[in-house]
């Protein structure tokens, strides 16, 4: 295995020094952290927006910009969080709880930079673990059948609804269900039959994830800054621009939150590993596990401006990123909404996702790891210097913003197809998802769901078939088997969690009741 | 009815129809007797839907911001500015066809600006002329896509 993991590193390293790729991780680090910087795009939209300009280009090299612009959005996204409270995604919600005090604080410049540090070594140490892990999970996966796939699609679309947080379960599971309707529209593959087509032409080859993701996200979210009036300017002049050149991190700050970068380093890539947790519970968990393993000196700051906290789930949030990457090279499967995004790229470029990929394709597989590494050095270099100046994006004005988000999403989707009918379909979905954003649902399962729509209607026909209709393909393979079973578990997950909740508000009630008497 | 309910009910109504729409899927003679064929996996998910949006409508809502009433959502919010600029989107796709890429996007551009707020003309034209300009050359002439004038420049015969 480490002779195979060794050749497979020297391919990627040798796709990655190809001069193009370099400026392509260059330049995805760059547009990631300008497009994550402005306040309410995350990183899904950010890679969205970058796939047209990625299908003149070869697989791999697209991959790796597309790469290079996710973890530069996650990296991005923090500097709004920290200077103006508004993370652009929830990834980055945690970096505020202490980024933004310490900014108030008068430090934006430190602040800034513990979050580069942290985000560096975050995404450095997760590559490493990459590197071990994803070859070892895709020489596991070689021998899956259908229903292993079906299986293991079903989990992770479970796993996405499980991590939605209190009270979220059932809404993103009906968003995941809604994301597999939309897949069905156009030609069945195997049988040639239209569906929901309504006898229009544009809609026979269904439709784009493309524009699913531009309208769901980038239009939707432009439209709820004119709903809701936000207008960043307002807490973001430049003049505070002066404020952030100070960068300087002491050592003994250093000292301070070295520890916190290994431990939310490993923890992070194993929640971004599993499929469907992502950069999110990433960044969280790790600020919940600073604060609770941090000296009581150190707790009573939490909140109030601590480096630890500010380093905790920016470490998080990057090592899951990266970590996510897992599922999705090695089986296929997107662990969150961008790398759903990422997937639907993949399939695109006419690449077969899964563990054949590791074999099929190498110089895809061990080019992208390689490049993170390249990218995680980049991010570093380019950003420190060039903070001060991608802030003075904060205070853009709303009313120029807006037009260029919907501009560069439309054009971004018409570019591909040069087809209008794209523009008013975009309009339409963009209506009707600001309304169910609004009704308080999520967005990012509904392009899970859309994205493994098709392949998983494909593993599930062929493991029907290959059982002559039977459903015991569910539970006669034992790696099957065990992958329902930990569905199941997803599943009760959020059933434990109210039977407990319950059970604690029955004994604090019934504790009430006997302190009353 | 909170919100979180509201949007259940809605998620059920589309979940019937498109169930509905399931038994419309043509199915060839073979495919009739076929354990799974064009129309299970929609009728699948159709049920799924309804089951799942039932019980969000008849479980108690545990979000508290789910909890919030349909008037607290919608009421405030700034709906003129928002239905003028969705419809300045339709207008830009049904134009960009006639008038082609340039002219169609920098009104749209600044028509955007306009509805936003925006009243310094110098600066609206400056945001968006040269990027129009630009994004279209660096499209045509270096990335070679090849990007179809405004049929009215044929009509009028300034192309030929």
């Amino acid at each position: 295995m480490w002779e195979g993991m060794i050749e497979g590193m020297w391919v990627g390293i040798q796709t990655t020094l190809i001069p193009i790729n370099i400026a392509v991780v260059l330049f995805g680090c760059f547009v990631g952290s300008f497009i994550g910087m402005l306040p309410g795009l995350g990183p899904i939209t950010a890679v969205a927006l970058m796939i047209p300009v990625t299908y003149g280009l070869e697989p791999t090299t697209g991959m790796v910009l597309l790469a290079g612009v996710y973890y530069g959005a996650i990296f991005g996204g923090s500097t709004c969080s920290i200077l103006i409270n508004a993370p652009g995604e929830a990834a980055t919600v945690a970096t505020a709880f202490d980024g933004y005090p310490m900014a108030q604080k008068g430090k934006p410049g430190k602040a800034l930079a513990i979050a580069a540090y942290s985000s560096f070594s975050g995404g450095t140490i997760a590559v490493i673990l990459l590197m071990i892990a994803a070859p070892m999970m895709a020489s596991v996966a070689k021998g899956f059948q259908s229903s292993d796939y079906f299986a293991l699609m079903v989990m992770g679309l479970t796993a996405v609804s499980a991590f939605a947080g209190k009270g979220g379960f059932l809404k993103a599971l009906l968003m995941v269900v809604v994301g597999l309707m939309l897949s069905t529209v156009g030609t069945d593959q195997t049988s040639g039959v239209q569906r929901y087509t309504f006898g229009s032409l544009n809609l026979l080859d269904g439709i784009s994830f493309l524009l699913l993701a531009m309208a769901t996200f980038a239009l939707t979210e432009g439209l709820i800054m004119i709903l809701k009036r936000q207008d960043t300017t307002g807490v973001f002049k430049a003049e505070n621009i002066g404020k952030i050149s100070d960068l300087k991190v002491t050592k003994k700050e250093f000292k301070k939150i070295l520890p916190t970068m290994g431990r939310c380093s490993l923890l992070g890539f194993f929640i971004g590993a599993l499929p469907g947790s992502g950069a999110t519970l990433g960044s969280f968990l790790s600020y919940g596990m600073e604060r609770n393993l941090a000296k009581k000196k150190d707790q009573a700051e939490f909140g109030k401006g601590s480096i630890i906290g500010l380093s905790a789930p920016e470490t998080g949030n990057n090592a899951a990123s990266s970590g996510s990457f897992v599922p999705l090279l090695t089986l296929g499967i997107p662990g969150s909404g961008t790398t759903a995004v990422m997937l639907g790229a993949l399939i695109a470029y006419g690449l077969e996702p899964g563990p054949r990929m590791f074999a099929d394709n190498p110089q895809v597989f061990w080019g992208v790891i390689m490049s993170m590494y390249l990218g995680n050095v980049f991010l570093l270099i380019l950003n420190l210097p060039l903070i001060p100046y991608f802030a003075r994006l904060l205070a853009v004005p709303k009313n120029i913003l807006i037009p260029f988000i919907f501009f560069f999403s439309i054009i971004g989707v018409y570019l591909v197809t040069f087809n209008t009918f794209d523009i008013e379909m975009m309009v339409l979905i963009a209506a009707i998802a600001l309304i169910v954003r609004l009704l308080n649902y999520p967005m990012a399962p509904i392009l899970l769901g859309f994205i493994l729509g098709g392949l998983m209607e494909d593993n599930l026909r062929r493991s029907l078939e290959i059982y002559d209709g039977s459903i015991a393909f569910l539970w006669e393979r034992p790696v099957t088997m065990v992958i329902n079973l930990i569905t199941i578990g997803f599943l009760a997950m959020p059933v434990v969690q109210m039977i407990m909740a319950f059970r604690k508000k029955a004994k604090v009630n019934a504790l009430d009741d006997a302190t009353t008497d | 009815m909170n919100r979180e309910k509201t949007g259940a009910l809605l998620c059920m109504l589309f979940s019937v129809a498109y169930g509905l729409g399931a038994f419309s899927i043509p199915l060839t003679f073979l495919s009739q007797d076929e354990t799974i064929n064009a129309r299970t996996m929609p009728l699948a998910l159709s049920i799924a839907g309804v089951v799942i949006s039932l019980l969000i409508i008849v479980l108690p809502t545990v979000d508290r911001e789910g909890r919030l009433t349909l008037k607290e959502t919608f009421l405030g919010l700034d709906w003129t500015r928002a239905v003028w600029f969705l419809g300045l989107t339709v207008a830009y796709g049904l134009i960009m066809k006639w008038v082609g890429f340039i002219i169609s996007s920098i009104l749209f551009l600044n028509a955007g600006f306009f509805i936003l707020g925006e009243r310094k003309i110098k600066l609206m034209l400056l945001a968006s002329i040269p990027l129009v300009i630009g994004l279209f050359f660096l499209m045509s002439y270096i990335l070679g896509m090849y990007i179809a004038p405004g049929e009215i420049f044929y009509l009028i015969g300034v192309i030929e």
